[in-house]
């Protein structure tokens, strides 16, 4: 009888994971193991995938280091950037907001991700190109400034369309801050900044943690905000693989610059973990 | 520091309120505005390759979502069930496939299914008893699996979590009055956590309406709305584009909107 | 006789006299005409002729839509908007910066083109590769070898097969902003010279292995087809000089050069005659120590869904009519001597389209043997990684 019952709700368990384990191995492991094996293949004379087992597309992996540098400090620095914008609004939205307002001014941040950020970017390559912003300073006498297919271009292109992303985590964990703790600060005597510095920035750390992660990780992939407002020259790693599958046909060396950037964000994962462990314990201390 | 969150708001929407204005310009160039029409709307509305990206694009993205939402959801119920070890692995393959970039997805899957497709097609060819035979290919497929496979991690996350928040009691307390798995499930879980169900499937639609490059590798001759809209960038953009982004736009308002309104109607019932 | 050419077989003079006379008379409608006569594809071509037939006769036979992979700014849209009038096909127009671009979306699956525009080094590689057919002539009856120039449709036919049609040919130059920059460009030297000081981040380069790597290699004094690896080095080391002064990588330089982002740039013929045509101040000059001459054709690639409209269109596209209006806006010279035949004199005596024959002496045609070299395909993915 108890052995029946454990049999069902075992046949039970495997058909609600059923579909999603096949879907995972089939279009994630698989293909994973694929781009595994081509990458110790070789470039097939016109271009493609030859079997082969070579470590030679990955010792040729320093040509692209440059194109991983830039990867590594953009990105990052994209997401700092972010940050700063981002924390007064998500304070001023959580904190000091007109409560009737709040809900319509958060639903605000949202909404530009409903329209393509392929036609915002676009705007950009507008805004920022001769007849934009370059143009309105020209009749004020300043002639000649290029800001279109500059790093400055790419990252302020990164600030666009990762603020949203970076502002609702940290508001989330505003939210939840317990305002009698602000309140308990102020009857303590404690001046609003250190108020802010004491009580209400390390509380809404893991919501600062997860928007740096989350906008990091995304960045080491990103492909369209350098390739449009970059203009081709302001490369990330996701365009030097764009660029080894539908120009210069090497699957193999292309296979393996994605392994590796896979690699780079389970690092840049881990590192992340290992500061929000450290953050969440000194926070715990700090409680007690 | 109202000076700099009104600044920010004006930094998210200038750009935003650029492509309505162009929508709405007379003149074919999408950089110099000639005059107030609507011509663009008709035109854009009457282009045969703009309507079936669309078209392709909703298609998928209520697919792959939909798809995503039912397993992602099961897969959630079911980990529960799982012993510790299983659990684990899925946890890490769920959270591969989010943090796993996109463009490694798409040259992934493309790299695989080409392989794949590389013996199976010449199989079915040699086997079939036809003139023509079937050949599998990049496609609808292909798009949905791969922005299936991001859209089920993601809804399996965030029902998962709903799950692990609500209270084992209730749940007890159900079978304890003799209710079946399958009653409970329906009367005290589902309702519980459809509201993040929910959340999930929109933000699956959201991902794949507005996914560029996982598709940028694996559409084959399909085209989406994001795909169509970088071939125009490179031929060059007619306010057709803008006037479909901002009917986009106008309707995805209205869609949150009315779903504002239904939850308000919703809570004040409850209410009462 | 096999059961294949049977079914095919063309009708009968008599049989075709026969039901012409019982279409006229109303007895048999034009659908079933144009079945059994097997005149549906050529009634595309009859299309334009008054009379006879209208448009939407053929309308089930070519389908509603299909897709061409061209360059940027190489067609005028009007001509697709007559076409798709006269057929009731539409044409989406795909736009790719490089052959490269394209033969990897062909290799790597799908497209969906019915027809495209491949350079002329790169037919060869397409045949052997399998990618495109032999074009059935019979399709094409607009289309005329004997008043094609031999020089530029040689590379279309390999093995003594028709595998591509030329579209036109042209140079690949320099466009210079003459009211940005002052010093005289006059050669590819003078080009990356130039892009390294008065044009300090306003120059542009193709994103395009052939062309970006041949004129460095033209400027250095070697062959623009060079593979050698000793040569490819020193133009990699050139690139990567010049790349922090660019203004961009791409091959859709014009929109740059109008809104005067960018004041110099690599040209080719029709885009500098547009630009010229335009704007003035912008000039296009040849380079004095080489450069390249090319010639366009379109092909038909094996994996096309709608064969039949893409042929309709590249009859439709080979009519002197029809390509005499292209030329004219587009800008690049003719490989066809009926359209030069009714092009304008304006046209004709342009020496930005009709260079003198000693200004083309110094330049080469691509070599195949660039396409699939791994060597230039590497040094271009590394320059743009740098």
């Amino acid at each position: 009888m108890r052995a029946a019952m454990n049999t069902k709700r075992n046949l039970v368990t495997a058909a609600l994971v059923a579909p999603a384990a096949a879907w995972l191995t089939v279009f994630l492991v698989l293909p994973f193991i694929a781009m595994l094996v081509f990458a110790f293949g070789e470039r097939a004379p016109e271009g493609g995938y030859q079997v082969a087992f070579t470590f030679a597309q990955f010792a040729n992996l320093p040509t692209r280091a440059a194109a991983f540098w830039n990867t590594l400090l953009l990105a990052p620095t994209g997401a700092l950037l972010c940050l700063i914008v981002a924390y007064p609004v998500a304070y001023y939205l959580a904190v000091k907001a007109n409560p009737r307002y709040r809900l319509i001014l958060v639903s605000l941040v949202v909404v530009p991700f409903w329209t393509s950020l392929l036609v915002r970017t676009y705007a950009w390559m507008y805004i920022l190109g001769s007849r934009g912003i370059p143009n309105l300073l020209s009749m004020i006498g300043i002639e000649d400034v290029r800001m279109l297919n500059t790093p400055g271009a790419v990252l302020l292109g990164i600030v666009y369309g990762y603020l949203p992303l970076m502002i609702m985590p940290i508001y989330v964990s505003l939210e939840r801050l317990d305002r009698r703790l602000l309140e308990a600060s102020a009857d303590l005597g404690a001046k609003p900044v250190s108020t802010f510095f004491g009580v209400t920035l390390p509380l809404s750390l893991p919501g600062v943690m997860t928007g740096v992660a989350l906008v990091t990780i995304l960045l080491l992939g990103e492909y369209l905000i350098p390739q449009l407002l970059g203009g081709g020259k302001v490369f990330f790693i996701g365009n030097a693989l764009v660029d080894l599958f539908l120009q210069s046909r090497n699957w193999p060396f292309g296979s393996a610059i994605a392994v590796t950037l896979v690699a780079v964000v389970v690092v840049v994962l881990m590192v992340a973990m290992r500061i929000a462990w450290r953050v969440a314990g000194t926070r715990q201390v700090d409680l007690v | 520091m109202r000076a700099f969150i009104s600044s920010v708001y004006l930094f998210l929407y200038a750009p935003i309120a650029l492509v309505v204005l162009f929508s709405f310009n007379a003149g074919r160039n999408a950089s110099e505005f000639t005059g107030f029409s609507t011509a663009w709307y008709a035109k854009a509305l009457s282009n045969t390759f703009l309507v079936s990206a669309l078209q392709n694009s909703l298609i998928i993205a209520f697919t792959s979502a939909a798809l995503a939402a039912v397993f992602g959801t099961m897969a959630a119920l079911g980990m529960e069930r799982l012993s510790s070890r299983m659990r684990a692995l899925f946890d890490a393959l769920f959270a591969a496939a989010i943090v796993v970039p996109g463009v490694v997805i798409g040259i992934a899957t493309l790299v695989a299914l080409v392989a794949v497709f590389s013996f199976v097609n010449p199989t079915i060819a040699a086997l079939w008893p036809g003139d023509q035979p079937p050949r599998l290919g990049l496609g609808y497929g292909s798009i949905i699996a791969a922005h299936g496979l991001f859209s089920m991690a993601l809804v399996a996350m965030i029902v998962k979590a709903r799950i692990a928040s609500l209270g084992r009691d209730i749940v007890e307390a159900s079978s304890d009055l003799y209710a079946t798995p399958l009653t409970t499930f329906r009367l005290i879980v589902l309702p519980q956590i459809l509201p993040s169900i929910l959340a999930g499937f929109l933000l699956a639609f959201t991902f794949s309406f507005d996914d560029f490059i996982i598709a940028f590798f694996v559409a084959g001759s399909k085209t989406t709305l994001p795909i169509y809209v970088f071939a125009s960038i490179r031929r060059g953009v007619t306010p057709e584009i803008n006037a479909i982004a901002t009917l986009v736009l106008v309707a995805s308002l209205l869609l949150i909107l009315t779903a504002r309104v239904l939850m308000r109607e919703k809570k004040s019932k409850s209410g009462e | 006789m096999t059961k294949w050419y049977r079914d095919n077989a063309p009708i009968t003079a008599d049989r075709l006299a026969d039901e012409l006379m019982r279409l006229k008379r109303g007895s048999v409608t034009r659908r079933h005409f144009l079945g059994v006569t097997g005149l549906g594809l050529a009634t595309a071509v009859l299309a334009r002729q008054p009379g006879l037939f209208n448009s939407t006769a053929f309308a089930e036979e070519l389908g509603t839509q299909m897709s061409i992979a061209t360059w940027p700014n190489y067609h005028d849209p009007a001509t697709f908007e007559a076409f798709t009038a006269a057929t009731g096909v539409a044409v989406e127009v795909n736009v790719f910066g490089s052959n490269e671009e394209m033969l990897a979306k062909l290799q790597a699956g799908g497209t969906g083109w019915d027809l495209f525009v491949p350079t002329n080094y790169t037919i060869s590689t397409y045949v052997k590769l399998g990618l495109i057919d032999e074009l059935d002539m019979a399709k094409l009856p607009k289309y005329d070898a004997s008043t094609e120039n031999p020089r530029f449709t040689n590379e279309g036919i390999v093995d003594g097969k028709t595998y591509a049609v030329p579209k036109n040919w042209g140079t690949t130059g320099i466009a210079v902003n003459s009211s940005k920059i002052k010093t005289p460009v006059a050669s590819w030297k003078d080009f990356f010279e130039v892009a390294m000081t008065e044009a300090d981040g306003r120059t542009m380069v193709h994103d395009y292995q052939l062309t970006t790597i041949g004129n460095a290699l033209v400027s250095l004094g070697f062959s623009f087809n060079s593979v050698k690896p000793e040569e490819l080095a020193k133009a990699e080391e050139l690139l990567i000089k010049v790349k922090p002064h660019l203004y961009a990588i791409n091959s859709d330089y014009q929109p740059a050069m109008r809104a005067t982002d960018a004041w110099m740039t690599m040209c080719w013929t029709n885009d500098g005659a547009q630009l010229n045509r335009d704007m003035p101040e912008i000039k296009f000059v040849l380079g004095k120590d080489g450069g390249e001459i090319w010639s366009d054709f379109y092909a038909i690639p094996n994996s096309a869904a709608n064969k039949a409209a893409g042929y309709a269109l590249l009859n439709y596209l080979m009519a002197p009519e029809n390509a005499v209006k292209e030329h004219i806006a587009n800008g690049a010279p003719t490989t066809d001597s009926r359209v030069m035949k009714l092009l304008p004199a304006e046209v004709t005596s342009n020496k930005i389209v009709y260079p003198d024959e000693a200004a083309l002496t110094p330049l080469e045609f691509g070599a195949a043997v660039t396409l699939t070299d791994p060597g230039r395909a590497e040094l271009m993915a590394r320059f743009k990684a740098a």
